[in-house]
Formats: structure tokens, sequence, C-alpha cells
């Protein structure tokens, strides 16, 4: 995931801000593990293998 | 059907197509599947033999019904969003007219659908395409930052449809377009279609009246609302469609019955803009 699109990117519930946090980049500065955090619904969004998932929290769930 | 129920058997229907070869008996198969007539289903819907030719291996998957991007006049350093990108088909297409200085995103709410999604880009080196797990009555995208929606043959699929158009508006930029072509009725269809989860699947049982698509995407707020093209559902499609196939077969209907409930249902493609001064 690229972090310029930070922007753009909102929480799927509230369309609040989400903070980035990084576990992992690659060389290109691309994001592969580390999460997505909205303070307002206290929601923390996984970004795994460069995928942001952003689907709802009871769906997100329900693909486990 | 409760909305949930019907996303959880979309989801887990087009994950079996995103990844054919992880289960063995899955009579599941959408809008024309198959690989090998994808190339075919993908000219006779108005993809130039070029486009089909440029994007990666494997992202065209055949499940669309029309060509959004050719309509799209996408311009150079433009974002644009995907409503259930899928393999990422369209996207790559658009990511080729924005250009490096643009963004292409593509939504998609099956895991192994963006997954799949995600090696087309790596192998066809796309660096200007992003996909994101999401749900398009949940778009996880900032407010008017997005100056084109596109989306092919998705949002049938969606239980609730005038949500899907409300979250196209609210990303879109003031002047934004949108640019979806999808599957709708002339007639309503017969209830043991109605009701088949298999047809709702293969883009049937999901499809509402064209007025009342239209007037979805108008009470959203798009002015400039207008059918760009029309056309049968390729009709090659539905009688290649397994889906399709096993509802006539099982139900027993009646080959006049087919023909009647096939020219019940049209291609569309709309278009519409989000207006600068929103009151």
């Amino acid at each position: 995931m690229k972090k310029e699109l930070m922007d753009i990117l909102a929480c799927p519930m509230c369309k609040g801000d989400l903070e980035l946090g990084i576990e992992e980049e690659d060389e290109k500065g691309e994001v592969v593990v580390g999460s997505l955090y909205c303070g307002k619904c206290d929601e923390r969004y996984p970004i795994e293998e460069g995928i942001p998932n952003l689907l709802p929290p009871e769906l997100r769930q329900s693909s486990e | 059907m409760r909305k949930e129920e019907i996303k959880k058997v979309v989801r887990a229907g087009y994950a079996k197509i995103a990844k054919p070869d992880s289960s063995c008996c899955v009579p599941v198969n959408s809008c024309c599947g198959s690989t090998d007539l994808a190339q075919d289903i993908g000219k006779k819907i108005g993809y130039t033999e070029e486009e089909l030719k440029v994007v990666p291996e494997g992202a065209n998957l055949g499940l669309g019904c029309g060509n959004p991007v050719a309509l799209a006049s996408l311009r150079e350093s433009e974002t644009v969003l995907d409503l259930g990108s899928g393999a990422g088909f369209d996207c790559f297409l658009a990511a080729n007219k924005v250009g490096k200085s643009g963004e292409v995103i593509g939504v998609d709410m099956t895991p192994e659908m963006v997954e799949n999604a995600r090696e087309n880009a790596e192998k066809g080196n796309y660096r200007n395409v992003q996909f994101r797990l999401g749900e398009i009555e949940n778009l996880p995208v900032a407010d008017n930052s997005v100056d084109v929606v596109i989306s092919n043959c998705v949002i049938n699929l969606s239980p609730e449809k005038r949500r899907v158009f409300k979250e196209a508006f609210r990303v879109l930029k003031p002047g934004g377009r949108l640019m979806v072509s999808d599957v709708v009725l002339l007639k309503e269809l017969p209830d043991f279609i109605k009701n088949s989860i298999e047809a709702y699947i293969g883009c049937l049982s999901g499809a509402i009246m064209r007025d009342e698509y239209i007037g979805a995407i108008k009470a959203a707020g798009f002015q400039e609302v207008r059918i760009i093209d029309e056309a049968s559902f390729p009709i090659e499609c539905m009688a290649n469609d397994s889906t399709v196939k096993a509802v006539v077969e099982d139900l027993k209907i009646p080959p006049e019955k087919v023909k009647e409930i096939g020219s019940s249902v049209i291609s569309i493609k709309v278009f519409g803009v989000k207006p600068c001064e929103t009151s």
C-alpha cells in the first residue's frame, strides 16, 4: 500500500481519518504489513501483504 | 433472504470463481466465468483486441457486462475508483489511461479476488493501481477525493443499491463522474428465478428494473444522468452460463420461457455527474 494514498483512505464506518501503523515496508517504501487505526471507532484495520483490509468489522470477522 | 446473507453468498460465490482450483464441486459460475470464453466475451461487450492484450493475463475473468472505461473518457492524472474490481481488468485499463500521475483504486469485498488482482498488478508492473478489501456499501474512501467512479456489472449484486450510489456520490469530487455498466430488467423476473441464489450470483436475480436503477442514481444526487448505451445481455453469455443452465434444467423451464426471460434482461452503461455545488 502506498503511503501517499492515506489522504484518500477513510474509515468505512465513520469515514474519519485513519492513522497508519507500519510494521514492514518494501524497498519501494510501500507498506506490506501494518494497520490503519480509526480513533473515533476505536477500530484497527489490518494491512496484510500490502492489502488494507477495510471491510466493516462484522464482515471482516466472518471471513476469517 | 436478508442482506447480510446475500453478501455472504455472493462473496463465497466469487471467491470460488477467483480460485477455481481450490474446490472440486462448484456448480456456481457467474456471467460466463470460464477464462477460455473470457476473451471472446470481452470482445463482444466492447473491449478492443488491443485492450484485451495489454492487461496482465488472468485479469480478465469475463465477468463483466460492458466496458465503462471506454466511455469514462479518463484523463491523464485523474484518480479513479473501481467498485467491485475483481481480478483488476478494468483497473489496469484505467491505469493505462490516467498514466503515472494518476491513481486507480480497486475495492472488492472478496479477499481471493483482491489477492488475484494484486498478483496481476505485480505481473504487469502496474505502480499506479492499488487494491483494497472493502464493501461498496461502506466505501473506505474519504469524501470528495476521486475524479471518476467506475463499476462493471457489480452493483446488481448489492442488496443495497441506493446506498452504493450514495457512497459513490460522497467520495466523488464536485464535478466528478460516475460511469457504470450493469445488468437491469425491462420486466420483472418470475419468482422462481428471483429466489434462486445461483441466479443471484450470476447477476440475474439481484438486477432491478431499469427505471428504478436510474432513479436510485438520481436520488443519490447525481445530475445529467443518462443511459449512454443499452444492449441485450449477451445471450451467448447466458447460454454458456452454468448457473443459468442449472436453473433452467432444475426448474424445467421451457425454451420459450427462457427466451422471454432473456429479453427482459439488458445491460446498460450509465453516466452521471456530481454537481459542483451541492446544497
